[in-house]
């Protein structure tokens, strides 16, 4: 084991578990804080504040649209993905190995303030359940689609409600690849007509509607709320387990920044969209469950300091969510501060020479207030 | 007494060469017996005995009486006694028939060159003594004389006493002499005209009072330091045993300080001392903005930390800067300005 640092004493007592551990790998000698249990089912108590690698071609197919943007950097700059196990996960990871699937779906919200790691634990969950072989419709972030929009159609599904056929077409194309088996296998249940030309038979794989939604970009929209209710629908068999991923899912019940032609502002409930995306967060359906994020940073008409579940999802997102199981994500306890610098400082990523000393450390973590965003902040010029 | 003010005829002549106006004896004389006066009837307004009224009470009455809102201190209204007032000045140096009283008048600088004589003089006297010492055979004296809490008068003293004006040089020669005279084994004999001209270093600030450490009822050692900055007020009260939790009016510095700036200034006073993870900190700030109160906080938590230290780290923090008041306020606005250095936009025409 590498002893390059000053062992901290969250470390000494961990280091005579560490004889049991795995023992690193060969190729580079790791510090204590990583583990070469690159299975996420495996990851245990044990395991917490340490950090483990996710191979960059799964990256690529797991995550195509997921991770943020600046740990997408890191893993440019790095050339690799660390994750960090943190409690919240295997807290969920429990959850979701105990739960029985014949019951309605249990929907799980991730809270917490800013820049504490929600979205990060989302995606570590996701990596669980896409090895573990479920079916993982991950929504990046629900408030791409309230804001910024540059089109909207006219649904021809419904006269009162409102496409996005950007959107829609990004994340089909996002689906697509990241669950390739399933949407072989899967049929549909229905027959669906397009246009006057174009149709959908029954028995078709899903993967021909979802080149349907991406040929035709008008129909993106209505492609993506055919493959929810299909999914839906064939998840409560049994044949697959289902995680539906919302990242922002307090986008879903807020106020959008869109306008329609007349000037007047658009609710949520009518883009298509989102009024699909309720519709699978509702637990009406068995065989999966829900996780979500709520998020601040991109919220639409949200003070800075609210971070509960009441204050972000409003009094409709609260009923229309409750039962939910929350979870609360702190900022990082001092082990997981320790792991996390030490990392940086094995990746030679902080160069100044102060802050590789003990003061170094203790200015960090004082001037970031052990929070993982402002840490990563400040690391970033050092 | 010497010859002063002479007549008009001669003051009309030397207006120009005369230099600063000089007060005739009769006239300072006459402005003493008005300053006692004013002083009875002052005491007599403020209601106080006459015979021991002292010049701080004057000085308080003085400002009770006109308040002033000025910043400058030497600008407010003041009422010494005169010999404070007027300068003090040299009084004509020749008699009637326009001879010098002095030998070196015609040098310039007399009383300069008159005192380094006498300097001179006394450092031969030193050595004629120490050649007799040594004639005798007896030992001469070494007594380490502490010069560590001394200096030399400085030009500016030096002028004054000497009341004419001096150049570099001259002054430089004067300090070498001295030193020079200092020098010298057996200089003690001498050690009276050498103290005319050597004042006491004050060794230390002012003695401020450290607190010393409370305890609460859980037993931890705590302390309570004040500060301020601009117009922000500050309070903070340092733990002891603590994890380096920072709490400002009920909220964590992450949330009430977003910019890493201001959680840079309260860090250095614990960053200095190396105490970054050992006290718990909890704040109240009121006024100012975010520069301030942040400021504000540093001082009052620097001062906190002096209860928990040694003396020696006191004066390190007080030589870094820690435990001074900032006195930066903002510049008052000037009229026929735009603000209180800038000038309105300047139009040819």
């Amino acid at each position: 084991l590498d002893h390059g640092f000053g062992l901290p004493t969250a470390a000494k007592e961990c280091l005579s578990s560490v004889a049991s551990q795995d023992v690193p790998t060969p190729e580079r000698p790791r510090g204590i804080f990583h583990t070469s249990e690159s299975d996420p089912a495996k990851h245990t108590e044990q395991h917490e504040g340490r950090h483990y690698d996710i191979p960059l071609e799964e990256v690529k197919a797991v995550f195509p649209h997921g991770l943020p943007y600046r740990f997408q950097q890191q893993i440019q700059t790095f050339n690799e993905a660390r994750v960090m196990v943190r409690k919240p996960a295997l807290e969920l990871f429990s959850y979701l190995r105990s739960s029985n699937f014949a019951h309605p779906a249990v929907r799980y919200v991730i809270y917490g303030e800013r820049g504490t790691g929600k979205t990060m634990i989302l995606c570590h969950v996701v990596h669980y359940c896409s090895r573990q072989g479920w079916l993982v419709l991950h929504i990046p972030d629900a408030h791409l689609w309230v804001k910024n929009c540059k089109e909207l159609l006219q649904s021809t599904y419904n006269k009162d409600r409102l496409d996005q056929p950007l959107q829609a077409s990004a994340w089909l194309k996002n689906f697509k690849t990241s669950n390739e088996r399933f949407l072989r296998e899967l049929k549909t249940q229905k027959k669906y007509v397009w246009g006057k030309r174009e149709c959908t038979e029954e028995g078709r794989p899903l993967g021909e509607v979802v080149d349907q939604g991406l040929a035709r970009v008008r129909m993106a929209s209505d492609a993506v709320g055919v493959v929810l209710k299909e999914i839906k629908q064939q998840s409560q068999r049994g044949s697959f387990q289902l995680l539906v991923a919302v990242d922002g899912v307090n986008a879903l019940w807020g106020r959008t920044t869109l306008r329609k032609e007349d000037k007047s502002p658009v609710s949520p409930e009518e883009l298509t969209l989102v009024h699909n995306l309720r519709k699978m967060v509702m637990n009406n359906w068995s065989g999966g469950a829900i996780v979500t994020t709520l998020s601040q940073t991109g919220s639409l008409f949200k003070p800075s300091s609210a971070y509960l579940p009441q204050e972000l999802l409003g009094k409709e997102g609260f009923d229309a969510l409750d039962p939910f199981v929350p979870i609360p994500v702190p900022n990082y306890s001092p082990r997981e501060f320790e792991s996390c610098y030490g990392y940086y400082l094995e990746r030679k990523w902080l160069q100044h020479e102060q802050a590789r000393t003990e003061d170094g450390k203790a200015e960090l973590r004082f001037l970031s207030g052990s929070n993982p965003r402002q840490l990563d902040r400040l690391a970033g010029p050092l | 007494l010497r010859l002063i003010s002479t007549t008009t005829a001669v003051q009309r002549k030397n207006v120009g060469a005369s230099g600063p106006e000089k007060y005739t004896e009769a006239f300072i004389k006459k402005q003493i017996e008005e300053f006692n006066l004013g002083k009875r009837h002052l005491a007599n307004m403020m209601g106080e005995d006459p015979e021991t009224f002292t010049q701080e009470d004057i000085d308080r009455a003085i400002a009770y009486l006109f308040p002033s809102g000025l910043f400058d201190k030497k600008a407010r209204p003041i009422m010494k006694h005169p010999t404070e007032i007027f300068p003090e000045q040299r009084k004509i140096q020749w008699g009637e028939d326009g001879r010098p009283f002095h030998f070196l008048f015609y040098t310039g600088k007399q009383s300069y060159y008159s005192l380094m004589h006498e300097t001179y003089e006394k450092l031969l006297n030193v050595l004629k003594y120490q050649d007799q010492l040594s004639a005798q055979d007896l030992p001469l004296q070494k007594e380490k004389r502490n010069l560590a809490g001394s200096r030399w008068l400085t030009k500016i003293e030096l002028e004054e006493m000497l009341l004419e004006k001096l150049s570099d040089d001259d002054y430089l020669r004067f300090i070498q002499l001295l030193q020079k005279l200092m020098s010298l084994p057996c200089a003690d004999i001498e050690q009276k005209h050498i103290q005319k001209f050597s004042r006491e270093v004050p060794v230390q600030m002012q003695k401020v009072v450290i607190e010393p450490l409370q305890y609460d009822e859980r037993g931890v050692a705590f302390s309570t330091g004040e500060g301020k900055r601009k117009t922000a007020r500050a309070t903070a009260v340092v733990y002891d045993n603590g994890t380096g939790k920072m709490t400002v009016n009920g909220i964590d510095i992450l949330h009430y300080f977003p910019v890493l700036q201001d959680r840079e200034q309260l860090l250095f006073p614990f960053q200095f001392l190396d105490r970054i993870g050992k006290h718990d900190t909890v704040c109240t700030v009121s006024g100012g903005g975010r520069s301030a109160q942040a400021g504000a906080i540093r001082l009052a938590s620097a001062k906190a930390l002096r209860s928990f230290v040694t003396e020696k780290e006191v004066e390190f923090m007080r030589q870094a800067g820690l435990l001074t008041v900032d006195p930066r306020v903002k510049e008052r606005k000037k009229p026929g300005q735009e603000g209180a250095r800038r000038k309105f936009t300047w139009k040819k025409r």
